[in-house]
């Protein structure tokens, strides 16, 4: 048996050391050899086992394992770093790259024939790995001493690229996954490359922003992401997790920087291209903003001032055209026609949201804050809710142009209206201003088709709830039971024929409460019609005993024959222009004075009438003198002269300005309609806050108006003053509930 | 009997003149108070014992002294009289407090009830009492919480029967009484600008509301809340002292109230 003799230090570190230098050649190229075989391979790990697993004083594993280290020490400063140190930018990568690969090879080599190190000595002490060691090795002598000068030479490319020139893209991929493997990519080139990023598309934009339109500009910021992007995902030459810290500071640069200025540019910005209707690029502002925080609020608020100033455009267009008529022409611009082209702004606005906004709740808000905003303005002094009134009694009266639309188109139309209506605040002086057009359609018979009339009062009801529309539907089912009672009337009459006073009367009979409330007239009928009143009361009294008649000849109409000298026409007129012109059967020539003392109609009204009748269109009196407004010492005469080529003529008697009443109501319901809400609140919470009270009434109150906060404070004043309420003893700013 | 010391000297000097007792007396009422006047006398007026016995026939005469010929009741005349013997001017502010203790239902007028039992709560009996009682009274308007009682009393007094608010003339008056006593500085501003945009009655709440801020808020009205429960008038006049420049506006006050 042959005993092993163990190795000499010399000895071993000498074949050791063989084994090295052929390594080295095979790197430097110096040799034909690509590797070592299995042979060579076998005996350098065995000369280290052995040498490790020998007894003392042939036991070498510190040894061994410094002069690993050693190695590549040796080897890095002497071959490696010269041949690095004089050189730049693309050379200076490349050659950084082949001592990289180089020295990766030499790290499996050595690694594996100092493995049995691994195994037990550099555990046992938990010392670096080999690997480590060999890494340590080249990033402290070769690495950090190049590592400014290729991060530089790296960003220098990409720079070149961007800017459209030719680069290698593997060296640029490879150098890069150098830093990736070393584990220095984010510190020593991450943070670089995005701060160039940042300062190279800082520049860009504003170049970009002083030449291009903002079309242009979104089209080079969108190009550019893309680059961005291809240069990680695609070309790969990026580690991925920067993208998006990369894309991040591109979009920051490009699109936040200057974001307002971009967005609200007079010649290109957002508003510009709304109006040129420039859908692909508003759909790529979208897309572009998405991505960024709070990216969409920014556009948005563009476009709610875009179609703010378009509202307040049309008002501004309205409002001219209404101050450029003469007061008299009978063709003047209807303020009315605003809320067609509201309803035509909202269409193509919302189109906007829809498409290119992708019905984004973000813009959908935009364009609600917008309409809230001008829907609720005065319109040459007239408000919004009056007009949205009058373009419903116009699209529901007879000869207002809807006979002409198909049923379809009208309910389109309501649908729109009722949409609009909801951007406004004051809805309950609308439903107030509908009423009494609704009830004047109804009354003079003026409403064209009774199912476009209730499809409208269907909508507001579905919208706003049955209580809003619960008296003009009670005002429609009035008709229909007047109309049965006109009926039996006549039919009573006809049986009764004793009774009959020999004139026509037809009667509508109103429920109070549900109709606008008309004065209570002082009206001296002439005796033909005092005679069919009375018929009247008396049938309904015997029909209905506990109910009371009051008449409202303000609403009624006559038809009368003016017996002129060249022929009798027939005159269509109010009440009130009949029981006048019926006072000219008994005299000649009456006085205003004369006149209101034996109509007794009071001052105004009585002036209406006789300006109907004699001073426009068709004078039925002559007037002394022939001045073209009524005064006190007027005097009147029937005018035997009058004549037209028709038989029959409607005489109109224009209404009176009902705004002023009807705000007036409107705010008294308002009051009590607070007082209601602070009752209710304050007895189910007992105890209240001042500021919570307010709130609170304001909210309860939010679907049908907003209560100005000093009218609450009033009301509650008013409350406190009923012992409805006390103030807190406790605390100066609360209230207590009094049962 | 230790010795006192110079202040408890002069405040023991001083509650004898105002009450009328004697030293014994005073000196247990002032130490049961621990030396605060003002305790001192509520303790001396509230025990029995130790208050003036007001004989009831004595009171009933001097109720016939200054009754009205016609009517059982102290009126105008009556009262003049009695500020007379008061050597008090019937405009004088203690009178409201006297009718603050009768609990007087109106201005220049007193029931016998009323007249009577406040007399008795008084401790008074005699003209010479009475005439002893006017500092204290006048003392009292110096409380915090008496003033402010007294106050509020003089809204339903100085009313007029039957209404629910104070004549805008009537509440003037009292109220330029009321604060020359307390001093509030606003106290002129407030009836101008009440006559200049108000010109209606004055209701209860915003009377004693007046008191309330006349109190908390400091003169340049640093720390009043626009969006406080304050009545509207209130908020009105903080609106007209601001528009005529006689306060500034502070940077944060809001000055629009709509919300």
């Amino acid at each position: 048996m042959v005993i092993k003799e163990p190795i000499q230090w010399e000895q071993g570190w000498g074949l050791m050391q063989e084994a090295i230098t052929k390594l080295k050649n095979i790197l430097e190229g110096l040799t034909d050899e690509k590797s070592f075989t299995s042979e060579e391979y076998m005996n350098q790990y065995t000369t280290i086992y052995d040498m490790c697993t020998q007894k003392l004083p042939c036991e070498f594993n510190k040894e061994l394992y410094d002069k690993y280290k050693e190695i590549f020490d040796e080897y890095l400063n002497s071959s490696v770093w010269p041949s690095l140190r004089d050189k730049h930018h693309e050379f200076l990568l490349r050659e950084l790259l082949r001592r990289w690969n180089s020295h990766k090879v030499m790290t499996r080599w050595l690694s594996r024939f100092f493995r049995y190190l691994e195994c037990y000595y550099i555990e046992r002490r938990t010392l670096p790995s080999l690997n480590t060691v060999a890494l340590s090795c080249f990033r402290d002598l070769t690495f950090d001493k190049v590592k400014a000068m290729a991060t530089d030479a790296i960003i220098s490319l990409i720079h070149k690229e961007r800017e459209g020139e030719q680069i290698d893209p593997s060296l640029l991929k490879n150098v890069v996954h150098i830093y990736v493997e070393i584990g220095v990519y984010e510190q020593d080139f991450e943070v670089a490359m995005i701060a160039d990023a940042s300062t190279y598309y800082a520049r860009k934009a504003t170049n970009w922003i002083e030449v291009d339109s903002f079309a242009d500009y979104m089209l080079k910021a969108e190009e550019s992401l893309k680059r961005e992007r291809y240069r990680v995902r695609e070309a790969g030459y990026l580690h991925s997790s920067t993208e998006n810290k990369l894309v991040e500071t591109v979009q920051h640069e490009l699109l936040v920087t200057h974001a307002t200025r971009l967005l609200e540019n007079d010649n290109s910005g957002c508003g510009v291209l709304l109006r040129d209707d420039k859908v692909e690029d508003l759909s790529r502002i979208y897309r572009l903003y998405h991505e960024i925080p709070k990216g969409l609020e920014l556009v948005a608020n563009t476009f709610k001032k875009h179609v703010t100033s378009e509202g307040a455009r049309l008002i501004q267009q309205v409002e001219e055209a209404s101050n450029s008529q003469t007061i008299n022409s009978s063709s003047g611009v209807q303020e009315h026609s605003i809320v067609s082209k509201f309803i035509e702004l909202h269409d193509r606005f919302m189109a906007y949201v829809k498409g290119c906004f992708m019905n984004n709740n973000i813009f959908h808000k935009a364009l609600k804050e917008a309409f809230e905003v001008f829907c609720n303005k005065n319109v040459a002094g007239i408000p919004s809710v009056e007009l949205v009134a009058a373009f419903c009694d116009n699209m529901l009266k007879k000869g207002g142009g809807s006979e002409k639309l198909s049923d379809e188109a009208i309910d389109e139309t309501q649908e729109k209206v009722v949409y609009l209506l909801v951007y406004n605040t004051d809805k309950d002086l609308f439903a107030e201003f509908y009423r009494k057009k609704l009830a004047r359609r109804l009354l003079s018979d003026r409403s064209a088709n009774e199912d476009h009339e209730k499809s409208f009062l269907c909508k507001l009801k579905r919208q706003f709830g049955g209580h809003y529309t619960s008296k003009m539907e009670g005002m429609m089912t009035d008709l229909v039971i007047a109309k049965d009672c006109q009926r039996s009337y006549e039919q009573y009459l006809h049986i009764n024929q004793h009774v009959n006073p020999g004139i026509d009367l037809s009667v509508t009979v109103l429920t109070t409460g549900t109709w606008p409330s008309y004065k209570s007239c002082s009206l001296n009928l002439p005796s033909e019609m005092v005679k069919c009143v009375e018929a009247f009361n008396e049938y309904y009294t015997s029909k209905a005993k506990h109910k009371k008649l009051s008449w409202a000849f303000s609403m009624g109409a006559c038809n009368i024959h003016g017996k002129f000298q060249k022929k009798t026409i027939e005159l269509i007129v109010s009440t009130y222009q009949a029981a006048t012109l019926l006072l000219f059967n008994n005299a000649d020539k009456l006085s205003f004075l004369e006149i209101k003392t034996q109509l007794g109609l009071d001052y105004e009204d009585l002036v209406r009438v006789l300006h109907s009748l004699s001073c426009v269109k068709y004078k039925i009196l002559c007037k002394e003198p022939n001045t073209k407004t009524i005064s006190q010492n007027d005097i009147f005469e029937f005018n035997s002269g009058f004549t037209d080529r028709v038989r029959r003529i409607k005489v109109p008697l224009p209404p009176i300005d009902e705004r002023k009443k009807v705000v007036k109501d409107v705010d008294k319901d308002r009051k009590y309609a607070i007082d209601a809400a602070i009752v209710r609140i304050m007895k189910s919470r007992k105890t209240l806050g001042h500021q919570q009270l307010v709130l609170e009434c304001i909210e309860m109150m939010s679907c049908m108006f907003k209560p100005d906060v000093k009218v609450i404070k009033k009301r509650i004043e008013n409350l406190i003053g009923q012992d409805y309420l006390e103030r807190d003893p406790n605390d100066a700013n609360a209230y207590r509930y009094l049962a | 009997m230790h010795k006192l010391g110079r202040g408890q000297r002069d405040k023991l000097q001083q509650f004898i003149t105002i009450t009328g007792a004697s030293d014994k007396v005073a000196l247990q009422a002032l130490k049961a108070s621990d030396w605060h006047l003002e305790g001192a006398f509520d303790v001396f007026y509230s025990q029995p014992q130790l208050k003036t016995v007001a004989d009831s026939r004595h009171l009933e005469k001097l109720y016939n002294r200054y009754k009205d010929q016609y009517v059982d009741m102290i009126l105008a005349d009556g009262i003049t009289l009695l500020c007379n013997d008061l050597q008090v001017d019937p405009q004088d502010i203690v009178m409201l407090v006297l009718s603050w203790h009768m609990k007087a239902g109106t201005m220049c007028e007193f029931s016998k009830q009323e007249f009577i039992s406040g007399l008795q709560s008084l401790g008074i009996d005699s003209l010479e009492k009475f005439r002893e009682r006017i500092p204290y009274m006048r003392s009292e308007l110096t409380d915090e919480q008496k003033f402010r009682e007294i106050y509020n009393f003089a809204f339903g007094w100085a009313k007029e029967k039957g209404q629910k608010s104070l004549a805008l003339d009537t509440a003037i008056g009292m109220w330029q009484l009321l604060f020359a006593e307390k001093q509030w500085p606003l106290v002129d501003h407030w009836c101008q600008f009440l006559q200049a945009r108000h010109n209606k009655a004055i209701s209860r709440d915003t009377w004693s509301q007046l008191l309330e801020f006349a109190k908390t808020v400091d003169g340049n009205l640093s720390n009043y809340d626009s969006e406080g429960a304050w009545p509207y008038l209130i908020d009105d006049f903080v609106e007209y002292l601001q528009e005529n420049g006689i306060i500034r506006k502070s940077e944060d006050a809001d000055s629009s109230l709509k919300l």
